[in-house]
């Protein structure tokens, strides 16, 4: 089901970026993020009432049920709670507060419409931020050891070979946050995202997958990759400066297609989650 | 060569359905009493197939099995560069002419988008039958006009996506994106009643087609947004009421209650019956996969195997009673439901008969079960990158690696959370011995967002990093490897496509995607394309193929379109 959700996501990104051209062109990495979904549950618009219903919870409800209503001492978790999902403005939860449960150590509690208003706010408000992962906060992730990602940078990662700190990578602590980052340190390919609309198509970009394409007459076109399937071949040709597509007959005309970043997709299979841990944080310190 | 059993059961609901559904008559008398007066001459050859009939698609896997292969050959490895579009037809979802019902507003929810096809079709007396979300439509099978339209009014819902409906007699069943049972007359599109299966303010959500055995109408909730329970049920045929539910987690006092914590984990555990499933008349057995323990991404708060979550389960129909289980992902913490197709597969195995259940499942492995007893026979991997196990443990599941759980500074993981494949129905060819399917080979960096010791939902936040190497695959059944592997299209960030809605015929043929628009006929033995159209999006549903007074048809949906293919008469 999450590949529907997936697809989605892409399909409306590439409706923006690529409106007038090729829109098969993936885009998936531009923004890296594929979790984006489609819900019931609606958020609470009045931050008021939530902050009211979590003080009154903490006061009222949380020796039982936790400050955060995932459960206590003895009291379960609120927010998985069939009442409290189904609820709808404190209704059905007003009316079951009213009675409690006392045959279960539940007490009755007599609040006035307005504080089941925003108890229920709160828990409500709770529910969706559980369900919504888009609203999820990546905490922080710069926990690695700089010096030993400074030494993996020069040695095991062999990345001193196209890259220098003092060169290209000059800043770049500063310039990205440190998702962003580690994602660019695992491929850095087409725009970070979150850093505003791209100057043009993927393929343009210097990260693009190439390909040079050479028909029997010897004559030959090379540039960023469009679009290759076992049928035809799409090209920004960057000799002529235009898009060229041919079709494809088996080995008719000979396609060989060469990705700038091959030495970082080679890597996703080498990578420990400590050295990419040590690495955002040597990048992340250079600021 | 493989051994063929006969579905004498499915046969005879095949034919019983025909027959009702041809006997009455709806708007279109005078078209339809034709066209069934055609199709019943040729049940009597529905009866005699041991598999997909030549000229219906009577459910999801247009038989009982799963394997999507099609004894059909008119079109072959030789004719194939021959086929030319037939007719397209473009869903229409505006309610002006169509039958309305539903319990939700007349003015649709802000935010709805164009729905995509990913039903298959059923195809009963020259009418193809199938669903998007909130509607239903007829179609004529000869020109792609359509019959009838229902639309559902919806109270809202995750509408993404529907896998089709299922026919009994007089009377369709399918399921709304806000978990409504709905019954339909065949011939008219009149809704005959309603009932609410699950409430969609627990982030329930009901995409499942119904599948019928016998007078069983099974359907699955599914919802992954919320730690809910997931269960199957079946309804009774005529009233719409329950006659058994099976929860996919146990409760206090049943079996396995020690593959979880507590009670409070179990009954929160998850485990969506998302797809239709497969059916041995002979065992009376129903196979289905099961979708992946809650909270999603983190495992902590679950410890355990966390039974029956990412299951291949086999049950009575007529009780709802488990009969066995085989899980292929104990404590899964990376969304790898294993709700993929269970095929049926009669052949040899180590030099003796059996009966088997195969499936190419989500978390990158081949898995190959006998099917009375659940017996494991064969597990391989088939997705080269694949990072997440501590190796293939003694009852031949994929060990568990903490280590490669979402954290908090990030974990890269391949495949991604999208799997190596994914709900798209695969094919089995008994003639080739293999299993096709569409993998990805994605990598994604899975941070853990939900520290609390209590973490909900999805408890973590996935970043995708690279796609690289999708394929087609046709995998030995009896071997487990990869006979050939064809690679999917690129753009200039890599792969695309992937899982995909497949097709094998005895034409020798197997109809799939390429992962960029291109509807494709390959070679089934070798997957050299023989043949292509590009469509106006990649292929989202199963293919399906039949013959209409003689001439065969193959059917496929791309995004909101429907197109119809076959050779020039």
């Amino acid at each position: 089901m999450k590949q529907d959700r997936n697809r989605r996501a892409r399909r409306d990104r590439r409706a923006i970026i690529f409106s007038a051209c090729f829109a098969i062109c993936a885009v998936f990495f531009l923004s890296g993020v594929t979790d984006a979904q489609q819900q019931a549950l609606t958020p609470v618009t009045d931050q008021a009432a939530v902050d009211r219903g979590k003080a009154l919870l903490v006061e009222q409800c949380g020796f039982c049920h936790g400050a955060n209503a995932r459960g206590g001492s003895g009291g379960p978790d609120l927010t998985r709670s069939v009442v409290v999902q189904e609820d709808e403005g404190g209704k059905q939860l007003g009316a079951f507060l009213r009675v409690g449960r006392p045959d279960r150590g539940m007490p009755k509690f007599d609040l006035p419409d307005a504080q089941m208003s925003d108890l229920a706010a709160f828990l409500h408000s709770a529910i969706y931020l559980n369900a919504n992962r888009r609203l999820y906060k990546i905490l922080d992730i710069v926990v690695g050891d700089p010096k030993a990602g400074q030494a993996y940078f020069s040695g095991a990662g062999r990345c001193s070979g196209c890259h220098s700190p003092t060169g290209d990578l000059k800043g770049v602590g500063a310039k990205y946050e440190p998702t962003v980052l580690q994602g660019r340190l695992l491929v850095p390919r087409g725009r970070p995202g979150g850093s505003g609309p791209p100057a043009g198509p993927l393929y343009m970009e210097k990260t693009a997958i190439k390909v040079t394409v050479t028909l029997p007459s010897g004559e030959s076109a090379t540039g960023g990759l469009v679009r290759l399937t076992d049928f035809d071949v799409i090209l920004y040709d960057t000799a002529a400066g235009r898009v060229r597509s041919f079709l494809r007959n088996g080995d008719v005309p000979k396609v060989v297609v060469t990705d700038p970043l091959q030495a970082h997709v080679d890597h996703l299979t080498k990578w420990t989650d400590t050295e990419m841990h040590n690495m955002t944080a040597y990048l992340a310190s250079l600021k | 060569m493989i051994r063929l059993r006969c579905f004498a059961a499915s046969a005879r609901q095949v034919r019983a359905r025909c027959f009702a559904a041809s006997a009455r008559p709806g708007h279109f008398l005078t078209f339809v009493s034709f066209v069934s007066f055609v199709s019943f001459a040729s049940l009597v050859s529905v009866v005699a197939r041991a598999q997909i009939p030549s000229d219906a698609w009577p459910t999801y896997h247009g038989d009982y099995t799963g394997r999507r292969f099609s004894t059909l050959k008119q079109i072959n490895t030789t004719n194939v560069k021959n086929l030319t579009l037939a007719w397209v037809y473009r869903l229409n979802t505006s309610r002006a002419a169509a039958i309305v019902g539903g319990e939700g507003p007349e003015t649709p929810p802000p935010g709805g988008t164009t729905p995509s096809i990913k039903s298959t079709p059923l195809m009963l007396n020259g009418i193809l039958y199938f669903s998007v979300p909130d509607h239903v439509y007829a179609l004529d099978v000869r020109t792609g006009r359509e019959v009838w339209h229902y639309a559902w009014k919806t109270r809202g819902g995750d509408h993404i996506g529907n896998r089709g409906v299922g026919i009994l007699g007089n009377w369709l069943y399918f399921l709304t994106p806000d978990n409504y049972f709905v019954s339909l007359d065949v011939a008219t599109g009149k809704e005959r009643w309603h009932h609410e299966i699950a409430n969609m303010k627990r982030e329930y959500f009901s995409t499942n087609a119904p599948m019928v055995i016998g007078r069983q109408i099974i359907i699955g909730v599914g919802g992954d947004a919320l730690d809910i329970p997931g269960y199957l049920e079946s309804r009774d045929p005529e009233s719409g009421n329950l006659v058994w539910r099976w929860n996919t987690t146990p409760r206090a006092g049943e079996a396995n209650t020690n593959s979880w914590p507590d009670e409070d984990s179990m009954a929160h555990g998850g485990g969506m019956p998302w797809i239709p499933g497969t059916y041995d008349p002979e065992l009376n057995l129903y196979y289905f996969g099961t979708g992946n323990p809650q909270p999603v991404l983190a495992g902590f708060s679950r410890a355990g195997d966390n039974l029956y979550t990412c299951t291949i389960v086999a049950l009575n129909p007529n009780t709802g009673k488990m009969v066995w289980y085989y899980q292929v992902t104990p404590h899964d913490t990376h969304d790898w439901d294993a709700a993929q197709t269970p095929i049926l597969i009669d052949g040899d195995f180590n030099g003796r008969p059996r009966k088997m259940v195969a499936q190419a499942s989500r978390n990158g492995h081949y898995f190959l079960l006998d099917r009375a007893t659940g017996e494991h026979l064969l597990t391989t991997k088939y997705l080269d990158s694949l990072n997440w196990t501590k190796g293939i443990n003694a009852k031949g599941q994929p060990a568990h690696d903490p280590a490669k759980d979402a954290s908090v500074p990030g974990t890269l993981v391949s495949p991604d959370t999208n799997g190596g494949t994914n709900w798209p129905p695969p094919s089995f060819n008994p003639e080739t011995g293999l299993l096709y399917f569409g993998t990805r080979q994605g990598f994604s960096v899975m941070y853990l967002t939900d520290t609390d010791g209590k973490p909900q939902g999805w408890a973590a936040a996935e970043r995708n990093v690279a796609v690289v190497g999708n394929a087609l695959k046709a995998v030995d059944y009896k071997t487990g490897q990869v006979k050939w592997s064809r690679p999917l299209a690129m753009g200039p960030a890599g792969s695309t496509g992937g899982p995909m809605g497949l097709l094998s015929t005895s034409g020798g043929l197997l109809f799939g995607n390429d992962g960029a628009n291109n509807f494709v006929a390959y070679d089934a033995s070798s997957g050299k394309p023989l043949w292509h159209a590009g469509l106006g999006a990649t292929t989202s549903n199963g293919p399906q193929t039949f013959t209409v007074d003689g001439r065969q048809f193959i059917v496929v949906g791309a995004g909101d379109t429907l197109y119809a293919f076959a050779l020039q008469p």
